[in-house]
């Protein structure tokens, strides 16, 4: 999607652009920050352009400041050699190729084969070997002969009044605090540390007083803050991603290739518009939007498409004919169009695709609004992925014909929810019976506090079962920085507790002896009340199954698996909604159970 | 985005030369007219170089100039606002010399064009880059008070401690304490630069040098620049250095084997070489803090030890080393050893310490003077333009503000630079507004610029959070917000509107990615994601006005429920 910004600037961002040029082109600072909270990516890809714009440019024309620049995005660059050299070759503009063994750049002529990518250090010798290298450029291949290695030799008169800049872009430089924290400072430092012409631009969607380290070992940036994009800009760099797409749909097997012709450029911004005012109150970055209007669009567009070739084959069949003129006359008023009629019958005459009428694009709207949402459902948490998504909600044959009550469900937006909750479901219910009541038993043991285990499984005549519910709770929930005053919350929303096995053994044992011993057969060796449950509760496929459960991250171990002295402890590992449905499965009422009821 | 193109002057008198040309035009003779009409707004005018304006704009453009020139001539039209008004400009267009100066100087008390002249567009673009320059290379300010700046002391003496050296012969060693960007590193530089004779001079810093190792190396590969000698340690060294990274994973830094000191022969060797060479030797240590940190500190050790040694008179040359630091206890870090045979001589700077001082630091770089010709005019309409900047009472009251939080120099040039970078054909002078505008954007950003701007599930779960803040629960997990936002969403009839579960759980990963929620603890395994402990970094106060500014009704009765 970079393709979209990469010839101009969007709309919206002339301001910093031209802010930056100016710097970048006069005396800028050598440390500055981009901060974009709402659009990072594209103002990152505005910033790549301008770079790699003023590169090219200072290049051809003869202006005595050239460029050298890497743009260089933190997530791929995770540690400090992908970092040194992925900046270094950019800046040398040095490609590993294959063939010879995909070395790094290394320097150039008589100073060639360095490692530069084994330290800080290092990395500073590599930046100004190349600042060597392009002091000297390529015109100077024939004296570096005559020039002792030593990178002495003057420059030769044609460039000696050359001032070499090096641009450092970091994107997503948020990352550097995690991934590569002792290089923040010095690439902060680079131009002072380095004693060179060097600018670093940090572009992040996160503050700077985020990722300051400490003592203000850093000095600070010179800021420089996108506003964020206004709707009438959202709409438009969207609306112009209409004209690239033309150009790269006709390789995709999924997009129909007439998808994207330019007639049909009105009702994409109509399309876009109503994509708009329905998905931006959630999401706001506009690669995202573009991403739900790129999956919905070839769906949308496809029963014009095909009405389109259907009356196509229907002119040809009539043309064979040799009837077309009576056609044209009487099939017109059912079809598509309406259009003023002179020019409408050059196109029908033509078979070109023109733009289909007021009412039917009201009316193809109407009819796709609603999987607006559940697109933006579906693929904004990428649930599922574009392409998915776009083969899974092909509209109906004939769409535009249909009568409204035969309009299928999954165009009223209604299926996208269901598809992922169902999925869910359908595992839960696949796991055999003991499994069952383990996860509740689970469940149960972890929102439960342990001190209410008497009042809610103690069974028989013990009165103390019956004791009073202790005042404010237990006092190590207090700890937990969950605040000690106020309400309660629910265990069931702070997250599961830890507990130990033998206590889900024996509440496990409460359940199976109170709704699952009567569906057992018939034993005559186990008289007691109880006994047989005993023995279940014992048995190996028990802990086999905690084991099963636990791998499965159904149960969270949270104990240490080395130790054998310790009993294990665990957490349950699924949410309310999972465990109602469990216990609904094998019949207990979950709520009766839980000490807070819900 | 067009490169900003500078118009020669030679270009402008073209400019000036069409302008005659029009002149004679029977347009021109209307100009009373005209000059009642409101004249253009700012905004018509082209930012930049116009290199694609056509002959007959341009020739509008000067009648515009010429048209309002005649308007601030008439006595009656005095009420237009003219900026730092105090009296018209006399001028007019018969005074203009052919091809040359079209604006007379300015006397003190005249004001200064509103608009800017076309013809002096190009001296503006001059002017932002001169500003641009010296802002980079602030001018030192004497103060001409009875008391002498902190700096100016310590340049004094760092100046004729490295004069010991170079000329002498003399070991010599000192700190340089100072607060962050108070002008340390800028301090040694131009002591350096002063020097008669030109010394070897090893930058190292303790942000890029980790350890004794890597700081021998970066000695060892600055001295071979300097001198054209190899001094890398033996191969030894380099044999630990050479071992290939783990075959097995290439993303993986190999640890570094720091815990590999150079033998101390090795240190020793070469920093006792150091003042045997031809010249004289300075070395200057930024963050000197950090190198004592060292295991060890073997290298100030050696480093402090060699310059005890040194001798005058013994044949060999001098050798100074420099700490620069920002920590006052510095000197207590040292051991005991190492202490011994440092000087104890310690410089100190400091930032400035008066508002005058700022004030004499921005009147100096935004009055920089241009190097290339420009029409004897710009100069003192320029200084006019910045007098009554700084002599504005809102600027000086921002300064004030600005400078009782910090007093960092490196704040005020980047103030500066945004208010330099925002002079344009339209607003040419630096003003009030725009002084503010940048100190907004400059000298502590708001953190939390996006809140009015958020997406709605966002500053619903924003919502959410204020409420348990309030119900005394500063910590949360997901699952307390997202129920929470169920809830309201089931009990108000200005229900927000309703989402599935996938934008919700976005907008929680959205505002922790922004750092509006930040972990309560560190990350464990055994947590799943929706049960880890968050905090809203925001208050109250800011969520609140973020609701209002939004602007909706069910938001902000959700939030006044709190
Ligand atoms: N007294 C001063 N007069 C003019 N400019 C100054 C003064 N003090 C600081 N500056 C400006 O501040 C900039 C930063 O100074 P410098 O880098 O030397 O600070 P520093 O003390 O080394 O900071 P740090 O502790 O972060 O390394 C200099 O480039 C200089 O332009
Ligand atoms: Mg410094």
């Amino acid at each position: 999607m970079d393709s979209t910004t990469t010839d101009m600037t969007p709309v919206g961002y002339e301001a910093c652009t031209s802010l930056l040029t100016t710097l970048l082109t006069s005396y800028p600072p050598p440390f500055m920050f981009v901060y974009d909270p709402e659009t990072p990516r594209l103002t990152s890809s505005v910033v790549r352009t301008l770079v790699q714009d003023l590169k090219t440019r200072s290049k051809t024309a003869g202006s005595p400041l050239k460029f050298a620049s890497a743009v260089v995005n933190a997530v791929a660059c995770f540690t400090r050699r992908l970092f040194y050299d992925t900046v270094l070759n950019a800046l040398a503009e040095w490609r590993p190729s294959w063939e010879d063994g995909c070395g790094n750049w290394s320097g150039s002529g008589s100073m060639s084969g360095q490692r530069f990518n084994e330290n800080f250090d290092a990395f500073v010798h590599g930046l100004q070997a190349i600042r060597t290298l392009l002091e000297h450029g390529s015109d100077d291949l024939t004296t570096k002969t005559s020039a002792k290695g030593k990178g002495k030799a003057k420059a030769t008169s044609n460039n000696e009044n050359e001032t070499h800049r090096l641009i450092i872009v970091i994107e997503r430089a948020e990352r550097l605090k995690d991934s590569l924290p002792d290089l923040l400072v010095p690439l902060t430092r680079l131009a002072e540390l380095s004693q060179l012409d060097v600018i670093t631009i940090f572009v992040s969607d996160v503050r700077w007083a985020d990722m300051r380290p400490s003592l203000g070992a850093s000095p600070d940036p010179y800021y420089i803050d996108i506003p964020a994009l206004s709707k009438q800009n959202t709409i438009e760099i969207m609306t112009t991603a209409f004209d690239t797409m033309a150009s790269c749909s006709s390789s995709s097997k999924l997009v129909d290739a007439e998808a994207y012709s330019p007639v049909l450029r009105s009702l994409y911004d109509q399309f876009i518009t109503t994509l708009y005012s329905i998905c931006s109150p959630f999401v706001h970055d506009v690669y995202e939007l573009m991403y739900i209007a790129a999956a919905r669009w070839p769906g949308f567009i496809l029963p014009v498409l095909e009405a389109h070739r259907a009356y196509i084959e229907e002119l040809d069949r009539l043309r064979a004919d040799g009837r077309s003129h009576e056609f044209d006359s009487d099939h017109r008023a059912t079809e598509v169009s309406a259009h003023s009629d002179d020019e409408m019958r050059d196109h029908d005459i033509a078979g070109i695709l023109y733009l289909p009428t007021e009412d039917t694009r009201i009316r193809l709207v109407r009819l796709f609004t609603p999987s607006f949402t559940s697109a933006l459902e579906g693929l904004y948490p990428r649930l599922t992925h574009a392409a998915d998504w776009a083969r899974e909600h092909i509209p109906p044959a004939n769409l535009l014909t249909l009568p409204y009550t035969q309009i299928p469900a999954h165009m009223s937006g209604a299926l996208g929810a269901q598809t992922t909750g169902g999925a869910h479901r359908r595992d839960i219910h696949a796991f055999p019976r003991t499994s069952q009541f383990i996860l509740v038993a689970a469940f149960l043991a972890s929102t439960n506090s342990p001190k209410s285990d008497m009042r809610m499984f103690g069974r028989g005549t013990d009165e103390r079962a019956k004791r009073r519910r202790r005042k404010g709770g237990s006092p190590r929930k207090a700890r937990e920085g969950t605040g000690g005053g106020g309400i309660k919350i629910p265990q069931r929303l702070l997250g599961p507790t830890p507990f130990p096995v033998d206590r889900l053994l024996a509440i496990l044992g409460v359940l199976l002896e109170e709704y699952d011993a009567e569906t057992r057969p018939q034993v005559p060796q186990f008289a007691i009340p109880g006994e047989y449950t005993d023995m279940e509760i014992a048995r190996v496929s028990i802990h086999a199954a905690i084991m099963e459960l636990a791998s499965m991250r159904l149960l969270i171990r949270v104990s240490s698996a080395d130790r054998v002295d310790a009993t294990p402890t665990f957490k349950c590992g699924i949410s309310y909604d999972i465990a109602l449905q469990l216990a609904r499965e094998i019949g207990i009422v979950l709520n009766d159970l839980l000490w807070d009821s819900v | 985005m067009d490169c900003v193109e500078i118009v020669t002057p030679s270009r402008a008198s073209l400019r000036i030369a069409n302008h005659h040309s029009t002149a004679a035009s029977p347009l021109l003779q209307q100009p009373r007219i005209r000059a009642s009409t409101p004249t253009r707004s700012p905004q018509a005018l082209p930012k930049y170089g116009r290199r694609g304006v056509s002959p007959s704009k341009k020739a509008r453009l000067a009648l515009d100039d010429a048209t309002q020139l005649e308007s601030n001539e008439t006595p009656q039209d005095g009420t237009e606002p003219v900026f730092g008004g105090t009296t018209h400009l006399r001028s007019s267009v018969s005074s203009r010399r052919k091809g040359k100066a079209t604006w007379r100087p300015l006397a003190s008390d005249e004001a200064l064009p509103r608009i800017l002249p076309s013809e002096l567009e190009p001296c503006l673009e001059l002017q932002k880059r001169a500003i641009l320059k010296s802002l980079q290379n602030l001018p030192d300010i004497d103060e001409n008070d009875e008391h002498v700046s902190a700096n100016a002391t310590a340049y004094g003496q760092l100046n004729d401690l490295l004069k010991g050296t170079v000329l002498r012969g003399e070991g010599n060693s000192c700190l340089l304490i100072g607060p962050r960007g108070s002008g340390k590193t800028r301090l040694v530089e131009k002591a350096i630069a002063s020097l008669p004779e030109r010394p070897i001079v090893i930058h190292l810093s303790g942000h890029a040098q980790h350890n004794d190792r890597l700081a021998i190396r970066e000695i060892a590969w600055q001295l071979a620049q300097q001198t054209g000698h190899s001094f890398l340690p033996s191969e030894g060294d380099n044999a630990v250095e050479e071992t290939p990274p783990d075959p097995e994973n290439p993303f993986l830094d190999e640890p570094e084997p720091n815990i590999v000191l150079p033998p101390p022969a090795h240190l020793l060797a070469l920093i006792s070489v150091i003042p045997t060479l031809p010249r004289p030797t300075i070395i200057a240590l930024d963050a000197f803090d950090l190198f004592a940190a060292h295991p060890r500190q073997s290298l100030l050790y050696c480093l402090l030890d060699t310059v005890q040694s040194c001798r005058v008179g013994t044949g060999t040359k001098g050798i100074a080393v420099i700490g620069i630091t920002t920590r006052v206890d510095t000197i207590n870090l040292l051991e005991k050893r190492v202490k011994s045979r440092f000087s104890g001589r310690m410089l100190r700077t400091a930032c400035p310490g008066r508002l005058h001082h700022w004030t004499e630091l921005a009147r100096a770089a935004l009055s920089a003077s241009i190097s290339q010709d420009v029409p004897e005019e710009w100069p003192p309409l320029w200084k006019a333009a910045v007098d009554s900047f700084l002599h504005d009472a809102t600027v000086m009251e921002n300064f004030k503000e600005t400078f009782s939080l910090t007093r960092d120099v490196q704040t005020l040039r980047r103030i500066l630079t945004t208010v330099a970078t925002n002079l344009t054909a339209a607003s040419p002078y630096p003003s009030a507004v725009k002084l503010a505008a940048s100190t907004g954007i400059q000298r502590c950003p708001p953190r939390f610029s996006f809140l009015a701007s958020l997406p709605y599930p966002a500053i619903c779960l924003c919502i959410a959070a204020v409420h348990y803040q309030t119900a005394g629960h500063d910590a949360f997990t997901f699952e307390m917000l997202h129920e929470s936002f169920r809830d309201q969403v089931r009990t108000s009839q200005s229900a927000p509107i309703q989402i599935e579960g996938g934008g919700i759980g976005m907008a929680f990963e959205r505002l922790i990615a922004l750092r509006v929620f930040t972990p309560v603890a560190a990350s464990s395994s055994s947590t799943t994601r929706e049960f880890v402990l968050y905090r809203l970094v925001l208050d109250r106060n800011e969520v609140k006005r973020a609701v209002g500014v939004m602007g909706q009704t069910n938001l902000k009765k959700w939030f006044s429920k709190a």
